[in-house]
């Protein structure tokens, strides 16, 4: 009775010890009682698949395909070159920002400018573009002091608020020198918002 | 003949049901307390690519989730950023273009580099519910549930771990109650929001212009409660008309 209790004691303290309290950091996965349906054979967005040759989950569209509901880049076009599809459904003014290779001026008539696309235009910008660019857009934003080469990125100046809407909506499309494309995190709507939250911008800065 | 069982076994079922008990009390104890995800897996902290710091971009430089967590309010998925992302601020002449951290982004993206793979980076997913329970984030953003409500505050973590259990009994917990939840939708990211932060009358309003109640009766319901967070998601909750799901059909689908 006493060593059965002793032995018990020394075993409690002993996996008290081992397991430790909740919370602990750890870097194996975690345990899993009963993994039955846990993991199904199908593949989760972002996840790798061994199905496929290259291991990734997420596909590319077979060359010479065109996803449904996108359209075939028409050859000869300039951006089609840099595009892949880009979220884009072809080659009008709404989808490149250009009129054949002249940046466009004005928005695209599919678009309802109203205070709804302004407001959305204004959080976009706030998410996307102050990092870098500033709450105001006048360059000054937090991460810009950290670039090995001081970025030009002063978008209520004279010179970037001469630029066509087309322009704006094609840099943020394909970036522009030391600016990174952001296409794949904005939708061609949201670029278009920010491009009218830009311009309300450079207006209230007089220019 | 004498007395076959001796004078000790007079105490030996007790014994043994005394030892039985104690036994049983602690491998039950042992398992209540770590058979359980809250013991499982809170706390998983895997080993990055990269060692990527969310208190440094989130925190200090004040970055919101969406910049990388780019399609949270669209899609099911919280997607983890493309390196395009991490490129275009860390690519060549930009911020700390040659760290070592970064080397696994350069194999990723500079084709220049000698270790060009062009392969994607290899984060390691963290949170993860079974492929048996439908998950869907943009149903909770867009409803007013902030991401610190999931997964702590993210935006003081050097390195992201599992901050709450994901177990079912969790899920459930915030959909019998989820007043103790709910923000305003524009402080979905802004993990360090407060009650305190909001202006009443602006609250007010809102609710008002929601529900088509006068302000002033509102405000006249609410005389005598502490401004706080059940008061806010209570009336957010009424506004929106939210409901969360508690069959097992909405989930395990
Ligand atoms: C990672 C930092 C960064 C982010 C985020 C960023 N930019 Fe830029 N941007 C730059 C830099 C750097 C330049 C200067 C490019 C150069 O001249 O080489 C620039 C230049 C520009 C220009 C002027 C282009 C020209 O032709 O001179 C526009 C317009 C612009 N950015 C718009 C935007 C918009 C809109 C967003 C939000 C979607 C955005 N940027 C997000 C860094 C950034
Ligand atoms: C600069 C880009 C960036 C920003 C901004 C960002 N994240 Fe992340 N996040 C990542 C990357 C990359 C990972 C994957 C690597 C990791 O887990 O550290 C990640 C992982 C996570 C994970 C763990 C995912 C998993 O596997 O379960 C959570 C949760 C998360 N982020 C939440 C947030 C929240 C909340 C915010 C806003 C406060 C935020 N993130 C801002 C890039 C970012
Ligand atoms: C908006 C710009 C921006 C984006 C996007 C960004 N970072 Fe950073 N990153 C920074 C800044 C600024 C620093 C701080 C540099 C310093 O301390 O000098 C930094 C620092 C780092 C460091 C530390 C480097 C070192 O050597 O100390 C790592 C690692 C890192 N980032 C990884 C990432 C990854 C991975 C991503 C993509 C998910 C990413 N960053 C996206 C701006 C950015
Ligand atoms: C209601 C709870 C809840 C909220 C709110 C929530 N998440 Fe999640 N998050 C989860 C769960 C559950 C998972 C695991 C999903 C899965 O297995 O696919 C997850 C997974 C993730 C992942 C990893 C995805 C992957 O596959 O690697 C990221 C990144 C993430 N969340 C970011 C965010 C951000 C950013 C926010 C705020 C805008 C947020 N989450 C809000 C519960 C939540
Ligand atoms: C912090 C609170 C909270 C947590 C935690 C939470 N939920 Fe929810 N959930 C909500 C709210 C709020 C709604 C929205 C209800 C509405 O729209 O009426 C919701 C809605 C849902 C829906 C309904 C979606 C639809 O399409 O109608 C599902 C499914 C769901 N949650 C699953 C989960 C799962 C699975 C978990 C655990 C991994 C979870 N939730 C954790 C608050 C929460
Ligand atoms: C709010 C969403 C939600 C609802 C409603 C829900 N479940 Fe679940 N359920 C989950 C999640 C998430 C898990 C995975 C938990 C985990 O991984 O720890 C789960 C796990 C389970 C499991 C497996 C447990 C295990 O560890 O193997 C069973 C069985 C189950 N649920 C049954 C039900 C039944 C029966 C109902 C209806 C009464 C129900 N669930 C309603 C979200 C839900």
């Amino acid at each position: 009775m006493r060593w059965f209790f002793l032995i018990l004691a020394i075993a409690v303290v002993a996996t008290v010890y081992a397991i430790g309290p909740r919370g602990v950091k750890f870097s194996d996965p975690p345990f899993e009682l009963f993994p039955d349906m846990d993991h199904q054979y199908r593949v989760n967005p972002q996840k790798p698949s061994g199905f496929f040759e290259d291991g990734q989950g997420s596909r590319k569209p077979i060359e010479g395909t065109v996803p449904v509901g996108f359209e075939l880049p028409h050859a000869g076009n300039e951006a089609d070159l840099t595009s892949d599809l880009d979220f884009s459904r072809g080659d009008s003014y709404f989808d490149t920002g250009l009129f054949g290779d002249f940046y466009g001026s004005g928005y695209p008539e599919t678009l309802e400018l109203d205070a709804a696309f302004l407001a959305r235009g204004k959080q976009r910008f706030q998410i996307t573009c102050t990092p870098c660019h500033g709450n105001s857009g006048n360059g000054a934003g937090v991460v810009s002091k950290y670039w090995a080469i001081p970025p030009s990125a002063n978008l209520i100046d004279a010179r970037v608020s001469a630029m066509p809407e087309g322009q704006i909506f094609w840099t943020i499309t394909h970036g522009k020198g030391l600016m990174g494309p952001y296409n794949g995190v904005l939708s061609v709507n949201d670029r278009w918002a920010i491009v009218a939250y830009v311009k309300s911008l450079q207006a209230a800065a007089g220019n | 003949m004498g007395n076959i069982f001796p004078r000790w076994t007079n105490l030996l079922a007790i014994k043994v049901l005394l030892c039985a008990g104690a036994l049983g009390t602690c491998v039950i104890a042992v398992a209540w307390y770590s058979w359980t995800p809250k013991y499982t897996r809170v706390g998983y902290m895997p080993q990055q690519p990269i060692p990527f710091d969310h208190s440094l971009h989130a925190g200090q430089l004040g970055m919101d989730c969406r910049y990388c967590h780019s399609f949270v309010e669209d899609s099911l998925h919280s997607n983890v950023p493309t390196a395009q992302v991490c490129w275009n601020c860390h690519g060549p002449g930009k911020v700390k273009s040659d760290s070592p951290k970064l080397e696994p982004l350069r194999q990723a993206m500079d084709e220049n580099s000698e270790n060009y793979t062009g392969k994607p980076i290899e984060w390691v997913q963290i949170h993860k519910v079974p492929d048996y329970a439908y998950f869907n984030h943009s149903v909770h953003v867009n409803r007013g549930v902030s991401c610190v409500e999931c997964h702590g505050k993210v935006n003081e973590m050097p390195v992201v771990f599992h901050a709450e259990p994901m177990s079912m009994s969790w899920c459930l917990d915030c959909h019998r109650n989820p007043e103790k939840a709910l923000r305003p939708l524009d402080q979905i990211t802004n993990l360090d929001w407060t009650p305190d932060d909001l202006d009443q009358d602006d609250f007010y309003s809102y609710v008002s212009a929601q529900t088509g109640k006068s302000a002033e009766d509102l405000k006249k319901g609410d005389e005598g409660k502490e401004w706080g967070q059940d008061l806010i998601g209570s009336h957010l909750q009424m506004a929106w008309d939210v409901h969360p799901p508690q069959d097992c059909a909405a989930c395990h689908r």
